[in-house]
């Protein structure tokens, strides 16, 4: 259903838009005020349906089916919707790789029909970037005037009542998040430069959804006073290897077709590439060995990025076919980054879980072997 | 099962209809039950909705005779059970005793063949138990009420005991059991997308939106325990003790419909859902009840016995939540239209009469509470938060498609808007906040129409006797010093004794970790009252109906599970002394005895031992016969001599505890009472033995002890450090650290040697050795008392020539640089010690 354009990446509303447009049209509900869908059809949009939805467009009926976007407990979507229609703004947290922006997308894609209202929080954000800037040049020759103000897109959001979507909010330093204090109570930017139209007033829909890294929290602790104005959703590290497989493959797909990147990553090779990333990230073996852990969060987002990587060395590379060969070369810049020593943890892991199964199964040979070579070029 | 609630996606999802009854079948089942002449109603424990409804039909048709599903030997209690001063949570007890061993298992279910095996059971109800709710309500109206349930003792299995895993498997299989088991509620919950058989049982029956009333909910009840007997299999049911328990229950409720000359149309049935469906025409007979002593009572029990957490089988989840929605009950009464406002719900069921009250007002209980527990705890938790919780778990149930939320709800909705992270981390003072406010604290109370518990009865006339009542029912702790000289210190401290024996959390002992304190005339008590006294006292009535019954039944397990360990087999004895139990002193010695002869362990026999001279010292105040302890104690002496090869090679984490047992060891040696010459021989052959230094060290230094070895001889050995290699010069530190240990009067009287030596071994040792040495060295020197290490340092001093009058910053010979040298060397020295361990 996702039809190639020029667009490299395009916005959740856009790839998924005949799966909104379904999912409006088939709504039990009526939708919250400025809610393009209602709570359980964003529910639905986020977990998929077994069935797929008949959409309608010019008389003429299509079938969609409703497929699900976030893997794991449904009732942290459910929790995250709730928050969305409540008082309070969403923080998303967890380790990185865990789909924490993934979820805050099709939220916002779902909700407001827009996901690009974006802030992405960096130490080097301000408070403009956050409320609003000014055309410093017609501010000159024109004074501060409406026309010449600048929206941020937080002010754009609480203008058409949608949903802002901040980044990595605790990477920005706390005088900047702060700024969101009173935005989040009072529901109002105060504009004092214009003496005329001083204040832009939130719609009501308006909301924010920040996503920030577990690991980051203590860059830049949130104050108290902004603490209590989120409702904060911790999304875990997938908890089971079948899901992790169910994500990788979605997302692969997708993102194959993306770089229009023709056939499919098997199932086999699937397997080996999550047993390999759970494996490595808990530190023990499926039989019970134990050995070190990695440095770096073996998150599934990373192992779709070995994917991926691995799929674009075999189309332009290799035969095409994508084999757990691919896989092994790739892995080696995922597990080691920053630290070499990873290296060693990796030596570790395939001398004493994976050559143990290459020996009786075929697949986790051809993936020792190439994985070993691997390291012993990348040392 | 119209209408069922499903999370999310209604109606969206797919059915599997694989393995799914014939629901036609079932329907038509459930409907003859239905419209039997005899009123059937299912019930799951512990519901409120259960009981509103029950209580709604009982008042409607006004039966003559309610027949409960409960123990039938019990019946004569319900009297007491509906009495106006017993408030739950109460149980039911019952406690059968094998007194001729019909069923074999003396041995198996006990502790030792000549103990008769005991079975405990509790029926636990509470306020909206629905079969507390039918007693009460049956003698509001007049009505008869009677139990109908076979006796649990009657289903023990002495075969299913062969692979026992220490359960007394007493307790009948409830139908909730069965049901999370059956392919109908798998599918139901996966379709529905229920996390759990209690979010299930929640938005199904709970939630009163979906049933007009008793008769509605009566119906839907039969259907759904219909499905999940029609896919249960046959074999389980029989397994389980549901059959048999089904054969005495159709029997019971034709007897006493003749008996009381009532038609079937004047008496109706509460029992569990499943049973409704029981076959009436079973022509096999239900198991006949074993002979032996069976007492059943009604005792007080708590929320906590009946959560969970406590492991109770048909458990509830949230007692002290369930019980404020049964309290918010008569809100419904005012009655409204239309859904709670706010709910995102608003306007989908228009028409209905909502009947969520009670939820609405059991939410607001329930979230202030956890948040006031919380905010108790340092939980920085607002009002605001207070009310972001409730609008958020309102929101969720309408999500959920539930007209007002759930416990689930309350939980997703307390964690997403109090909880600033993961759950586990920084939610884990709300985690528990909300796990204590769910289960609550409530004890419930019999009234004394009944008369107490026979143990309980007893355990407050000897509070009172004893003058120790003023502890009961008060929240602070009583300090009280007992001279065991006198009667009452000494009746008082065996009291306090055995319950301690007991597991009574009334006293703590003070004096040692342990305390065991072995003071012979006086002892110190720490008392304080807490909810647990009176639950604890009832879960040990089965010991015995006394407290000294109770306590004497315990030791006598205590003692079969500690078979051949002589240290803890002697314990056992001493405590048998401190509880004052003189008839059993003799019983344990032999086995203390046999135990001594069997045990080859050093550190079990040297505890042993411990405890006989313990046990010898109390023997004249307590009018024991100390020539048997004597004998015992020189029995475990020598046993423990012979294994003094042992502690050659114990490891690092074993040290200290072998040198206790080796010091009272030699305490005993040097008593005169013992033999002293075996002991002698053993650690000289242990010495030589060693190849530890510090172990080394510590058998040298006991022989200096002895005067087996002089300290000249002892200074000569550390000496000999001085001319060894490095590797061996090192572990000089060690050694002398065991020696401390050990001897310390011993190695004073030889302080000039063994300092010379000492003196030679650090002026031997290179710079980088002397770092290595000097920490244990001085870990050495902190084992020995300041008077005796001032004693070392005078000679020291005297050595170097300093008189009494010198002080070290005076030290002619020292700079004032040298002195802040050696201040900071000393700092290093403390520094790197903090993270030794030895």
């Amino acid at each position: 259903m996702t039809q190639p354009t020029d667009i490299l990446r395009e916005p959740a509303e856009r790839q998924f838009a005949s799966q909104l447009a379904a999912l409006a049209q088939h709504d039990p509900d009526s939708p919250p005020s400025s809610w393009k869908l209602s709570p359980r059809s964003v529910l639905a949009y986020v977990v998929g349906t077994p069935k797929p939805l008949v959409l309608t467009v010019n008389g003429k009926s299509v079938t969609v089916p409703i497929t699900r976007k976030f893997f794991g407990d449904d009732a942290i979507v459910e929790r995250a919707i709730v928050t969305l229609a409540s008082e309070r703004a969403l923080l998303l947290v967890g380790e990185p790789g865990t789909g924490k922006s993934w979820l805050s997308e099709h939220l916002a894609a779902a909700i407001s029909g827009c996901s690009t209202l974006t802030i992405q929080g960096t130490a080097g954000t301000t408070e403009d970037q956050i409320k609003y800037g000014w055309n410093v040049a017609r501010v000159i020759a024109n004074g501060p005037t409406p026309d010449n103000l600048i929206p941020s897109p937080t002010m754009i959001a609480m203008r058409t009542g949608a949903l802002v979507r901040f980044e990595e909010i605790t990477r920005c330093v706390p005088d900047v998040q702060d700024a969101l204090v009173s935005i989040l109570s009072d529901k109002h930017i105060a504009v004092p430069e214009l003496p005329d139209a001083n204040m832009v007033f939130a719609r009501p829909g308006f909301n924010i959804i920040a996503t920030a890294n577990s690991r980051d929290q203590g860059v830049n602790e949130m104050s108290a006073a902004l603490k209590r104005r989120f409702n904060y959703i911790h999304i875990p590290v997938v908890g089971d290897q079948k899901t992790e497989i169910a994500i990788v493959r979605e997302r692969s797909k997708e993102l194959l077709e993306r770089y229009h990147i023709p056939g499919r990553i098997e199932e086999p090779v699937l397997d080996v590439l999550a047993t390999v990333f759970r494996e490595m990230r808990s530190g023990t073996g499926a039989d019970g060995q134990t050995f070190a852990k990695p440095s770096t969060p073996l998150s599934t987002a990373e192992a779709i990025g070995v994917a991926l990587d691995a799929a674009i060395h075999a189309r332009y590379f290799g035969s095409g076919a994508v084999g757990v060969a691919d896989i092994a070369r790739n892995l080696v810049g995922s597990v080691v980054k920053d630290d070499l020593a990873d290296l060693a943890v990796l030596r570790e892991y395939l001398s004493v879980v994976a050559k143990k199964r290459a020996l009786k199964d075929p697949t986790w040979k051809a993936f020792h072997d190439a994985a070993t070579k691997a390291v012993a070029s990348a040392s | 099962m119209e209408g069922v609630p499903r999370r999310g996606d209604q109606g969206r999802r797919q059915r599997v209809v694989t393995e799914l009854p014939d629901i036609a079948d079932v329907q038509a089942r459930a409907d003859r039950v239905l419209a039997d002449e005899l009123y059937w109603f299912p019930v799951r424990h512990h519901s409120p909705a259960v009981a509103r409804h029950l209580q709604a039909a009982i008042r409607a048709r006004r039966p003559k005779l309610v027949l409960i599903e409960g123990p039938a030997h019990a019946s004569e209690l319900i009297r007491h059970v509906v009495d106006s001063k017993t408030r739950p949570p109460i149980a039911l007890y019952s406690s059968y005793r094998d007194d001729d061993n019909v069923l074999g298992l003396a041995g198996v279910a006990s502790p030792a063949p000549d103990i008769p095996a005991r079975f405990p059971v509790w029926y636990p109800l509470l306020a909206y138990s629905p079969e507390y709710v039918a007693m009460v309500e049956a003698a509001a109206l007049g009505a008869a009420a009677v139990f109908i349930d076979l006796p649990a003792h009657a289903l023990i299995d002495p075969k299913s005991w062969a692979d026992a895993d220490d359960e007394p498997r007493t307790r009948e299989t409830s139908w909730e059991d069965i049901a999370v088991e059956t392919t109908f509620y798998r599918t139901m919950a996966r379709v529905a997308g229920y996390r759990s058989w209690d979010e299930a049982w929640d938005a199904l029956f709970e939630i009163g939106h979906r049933h007009a009333d008793h008769e509605a909910f009566r119906r839907d009840l039969a259907y759904f325990c219909g499905a999940v007997r029609a896919t249960t299999p046959a074999a389980r049911l029989e397994r389980d003790g549901t059959l048999p328990r089904e054969r005495f229950m159709a029997r019971a409720i034709a007897a006493e419909l003749a008996a009381r000359g009532l038609a079937a149309s004047e008496a109706m049935v509460v029992c569990g859902g499943f049973h409704i469906f029981l076959d009436r025409a079973d022509p096999v007979a239900p198991p006949p009840t074993p002979a032996g002593t069976c007492l059943a009572t009604v005792v007080p029990y708590s929320y906590f016995r009946v959560s969970e957490l406590a492991g109770y089988g048909a458990a509830n989840r949230a007692p002290r939540y369930y019980q404020a929605v049964w309290d918010h009950r008569g809100d419904q009464v005012a009655g409204r239209s239309g859904p709670p406002p706010g709910s995102v719900a608003e306007g989908q069921v228009a028409g209905r009469d909502w009947v969520d009250e009670p939820w609405i007002g059991a939410m607001v209980d329930h979230v202030t509470a956890v948040l006031g527990r919380g905010r108790k705890d340092g939980e920085r938790l607002s009002s605001a938060d207070a009310i972001a919780v409730t609008q958020h778990a309102r929101l969720l149930a309408s999500l959920r498609g539930r007209p007002a939320p759930i416990l689930d709800d309350l939980r997703d909705a307390l964690v997403s808007c109090c909880v600033k992270g993961r759950p586990e981390e920084e939610g884990h003072g709300l985690l528990k906040a909300m796990t204590a406010t769910e289960v609550g604290s409530a004890v419930g109370r019999v009234t004394p129409a009944l008369g107490r518990l026979p143990i309980l009865h007893d355990f407050h006339a000897q509070l009172d006797d004893l003058e120790l009542g003023e502890v009961m029912g008060r929240d602070q702790r009583l300090l009280l010093t007992l001279d065991l000289r006198e009667d009452q210190g000494a009746r008082r401290s065996a009291f306090l004794h055995r319950l301690r024996r007991l597991e009574v959390e009334l006293g703590t002992l003070e004096g040692g970790a342990t305390g065991d304190g072995t003071r012979l005339f006086r002892e110190k008590w720490r008392l304080a009252w807490t909810p647990q006294v009176e639950p604890q006292l009832i879960e040990r009535n089965h010991y015995g109906d006394t407290v000294e019954a109770a306590a004497l039944a315990r030791l006598e397990e205590d003692v079969a599970k500690a078979q051949r360990h002589a240290g803890e087999t002697a314990r056992l004895l001493r405590d048998a002394v401190t509880m004052q139990l003189p008839h059993v002193v003799r019983k344990l010695a032999g086995a203390v005895a046999a135990a001594i002869d069997e045990d080859r362990r050093f550190a079990s026999q040297a505890e042993a031992l411990v405890h006989l001279l313990v046990l010898d010292r109390m023997a004249i105040q307590r009018d024991l016969g100390r020539d048997a302890i004597a004998e015992l104690a020189a029995r475990a002496y020598t046993r423990a001599c012979l294994a003094i090869g042992e502690v050659v090679g114990v490891p690092p984490e074993q040290q200290e505890p072998t040198l206790a047992h080796l010091k009272a060891l030699a305490e005993a040696a040097l008593s005169d009472t013992q033999d002293r010459a075996l002991f002698t021989a053993q650690v000289r052959v242990a010495a030589a033995a060693a190849t530890l230094p510090f172990m080394q060290g510590a058998l040298a230094g006991i022989l200096t002890e002895l005067r087996e070895v002089t300290p000249e001889e002892l200074a000569q050995r550390v000496a000999a450090f001085a001319a060894s290699p490095p590797a061996r010069m090192v572990l000089a530190g060690e050694f002398l650290d065991g020696a401390f240990a050990v001897s310390k009067t011993s190695l004073l009287l030889g302080a000039d040697a063994l300092i010379a030596a000492i003196d030679e071994l650090l002026r031997a040792a290179p710079w980088e050795d002397f770092l290595v040495l000097l920490p244990r060295v001085r870990h050495a020197f902190e084992r020995l008392h300041e008077r005796q290490r001032l004693a070392f340092a005078d000679r020291v001093a005297g050595r170097y020539g300093v008189g009494e009058e010198a002080r070290l910053d005076e030290l002619p010979s020292t700079s004032a640089a040298a002195a802040v040298y050696l201040a900071s060397l000393d700092a290093r020295v403390a520094a790197i010690m903090k993270d030794w361990t030895f």
